[in-house]
């Protein structure tokens, strides 16, 4: 009823949920950037689908200044000012990762050894899950759903997965005759890889704070 | 329109500084805009005078009887107790100013209504903690729903903002309905105005400090009480409104900063952390006790002042 008069407002919310449906759209281009390089590494579609991530990546910096410059034109009442805008930059580290893990596998012209192969699409996938399971806690936020800490629960589970996957791909990485060179490479790539699940394991726990905070 | 200027000096200083307490947090905090929170507070505390202020101004007329000159007198009085204690920066209610000062006529005429000072007295008392009261059921209350309710994020936001308009323009009401009869009464005791006409002047000039002099008083006084979460800081505004409200219906005029004050306290007694401090409780009772005593004692010199006479050398 009262919409008309906050414009701004409803511009925000649509601004939020399309950041989210971008955030969804980065991570389900990497996937398909990550499989194709395994599959044929440093192929054509590999480049389309990493340039597709970065350009995906760039659109969510404009919606987060849009955003932003909405927010400094006193749009929603401070406390909600702030939240969002940490919880928006915290979720922004995401794609920063996913980019820099393709930009590895590009620029430094890293092939994925065959013997870890099983292991890293393992830590993709879940990596992946996590920020799946990171888009709804956020919605559920936004909208006051229930099965939040279901949820953060569920990033946890994921975030100990990829750990204990990156430190045995470390393991073997190191464990094989590749050239050592190539396996400080690879060990990067790996943290890399595994910051994606750390990070929405972050966000996760700040959207729990978060969600605590509104509670009277 | 000379003999009245002490009562519009009054209601301007009034304005100026108890508009804060009703939208101060709202426009600190930038969920409203000042002029938008200056007109609706000069609109309604204007219809409040208008409409429900009758009962304050009789009390306060009721207090002792008025000759215009003493009238004059009240109202220079108790606005320069306002002006020197707000100088001094000590805590002042205008409300217990004016009633210091009728007090101080009473003295001088021997004649105190005591029945109806002895109602002023409770009610400041328990402006402070009748604000707390009110303040705890209402958190209470609302607090229980609000946390079923399924409203998204951004919902919960717009629900706030009209809240902080609608409740900040009742509050606005109130302020208008129970303190004109400080910036009027004592013209209507000496049947200089009617009450039609005292509220009106009175609630236009209390309009006028609002528009003129409250925005620096609102972004100072305001911060102080953004500290509080916004739901609180919406709870903290409805229980004043209510308060002032309850005090409009007995006919007392009360103080908006010590409504807030009780109310402020309340929510720290609910979260169990200190939102009001020792210091601000102890500058309360010093307001308590000194503003009347001032008003009173500034009215009887002034009294007596007026009664010196130039005989040359």
């Amino acid at each position: 009823m009262f919409r008309f008069f906050f414009k701004k407002e409803s511009r925000v919310e649509e601004l939020i949920y399309s950041y989210i449906e971008n955030f969804q759209l980065i991570y389900g281009n990497f996937e398909k950037a990550v499989l194709c390089c395994i599959q044929q590494p440093l192929c054509e579609e590999f480049d389309f689908l990493k340039r597709q991530t970065h350009k995906y990546e760039a659109k969510a910096d404009d919606i987060i200044d849009e955003i932003n410059n909405l927010m400094y034109g006193k749009v929603l009442i401070p406390d909600s000012r702030e939240d969002i805008m940490k919880l928006l930059l915290a979720i922004d580290k995401i794609p920063g990762h996913l980019e820099i893990v393709l930009s590895m596998l590009k620029y430094q012209h890293l092939v994925i050894p065959k013997e870890i192969i099983p292991e890293t699409l393992d830590l993709v996938k879940i990596s992946l899950s996590s920020c799946e399971a990171l888009s709804k806690q956020v919605i559920t936020l936004l909208k006051k759903g229930k099965g939040l800490r279901e949820l953060m629960n569920k990033i946890d589970r994921y975030e100990s997965h990829c750990d204990h996957i990156e430190t045995e791909l470390i393991q073997q990485v190191f464990n094989s005759e590749i050239d050592p060179f190539i396996k400080l490479q690879l060990k990067e790539l790996i943290i890399c890889m595994g910051d994606i699940s750390d990070q929405a394991d972050r966000v996760s726990k700040l959207v729990n704070i978060l969600s605590l905070k509104r509670r009277v | 329109m000379l003999s009245l200027l002490g009562g519009i000096f009054m209601g301007w200083s009034l304005g100026a500084n108890d508009a804060s307490n009703i939208f101060g947090t709202a426009v600190a905090s930038r969920m409203i805009k000042f002029w938008t929170a200056a007109i609706l507070a000069s609109l309604f505390v204007i219809l409040g005078a208008l409409i429900s202020g009758q009962a304050g101004i009789e009390t306060l007329q009721g207090l002792t009887s008025f000759d215009l000159p003493q009238a004059i007198i009240a109202s220079v009085a108790a606005a320069l107790s306002v002006s020197i204690m707000t100088l001094m920066g000590w805590p002042v209610s205008s409300s217990q100013a004016v009633v210091g000062a009728i007090l101080g006529i009473g003295i001088l005429n021997s004649q105190i209504n005591v029945s109806g000072l002895g109602k002023v007295l409770i009610c400041w008392f328990t402006t402070p903690v009748g604000g707390a009261i009110i303040t705890i059921l209402l958190y209470r209350s609302i607090a229980f729903y609000y946390n079923r309710i399924p409203i998204s994020l951004f919902s919960a936001d717009r629900l706030l903002k009209i809240g902080f308009i609608f409740f900040g323009s009742y509050s606005a009401y109130a302020l208008g309905a129970n303190n004109v009869a400080n910036v009027t009464a004592v013209f209507v005791g000496a049947g200089k105005l009617s009450v039609f006409q005292a509220a009106l002047i009175g609630g236009l000039s209390i309009a006028f400090g609002i528009l003129t002099f409250s925005r620096p008083v609102m972004e100072t006084v305001g911060k102080k009480l953004v500290e509080l979460d916004p739901f609180s800081a919406l709870m903290v505004s409805i229980s004043l409104g209510i308060t002032i409200h309850i005090y409009t219906i007995i006919g007392v005029p009360v103080s908006s900063s010590q409504a807030i004050i009780g109310g402020v306290l309340g929510i720290g007694i609910i979260k169990g952390t200190n939102t009001v401090s020792m210091k601000t409780l102890k500058n309360i009772f010093l307001g308590w006790f000194l503003t009347p005593v001032v008003a009173c004692v500034l009215a009887i010199i002034i009294s007596f002042g007026s009664y010196l006479e130039y005989t040359g050398p």
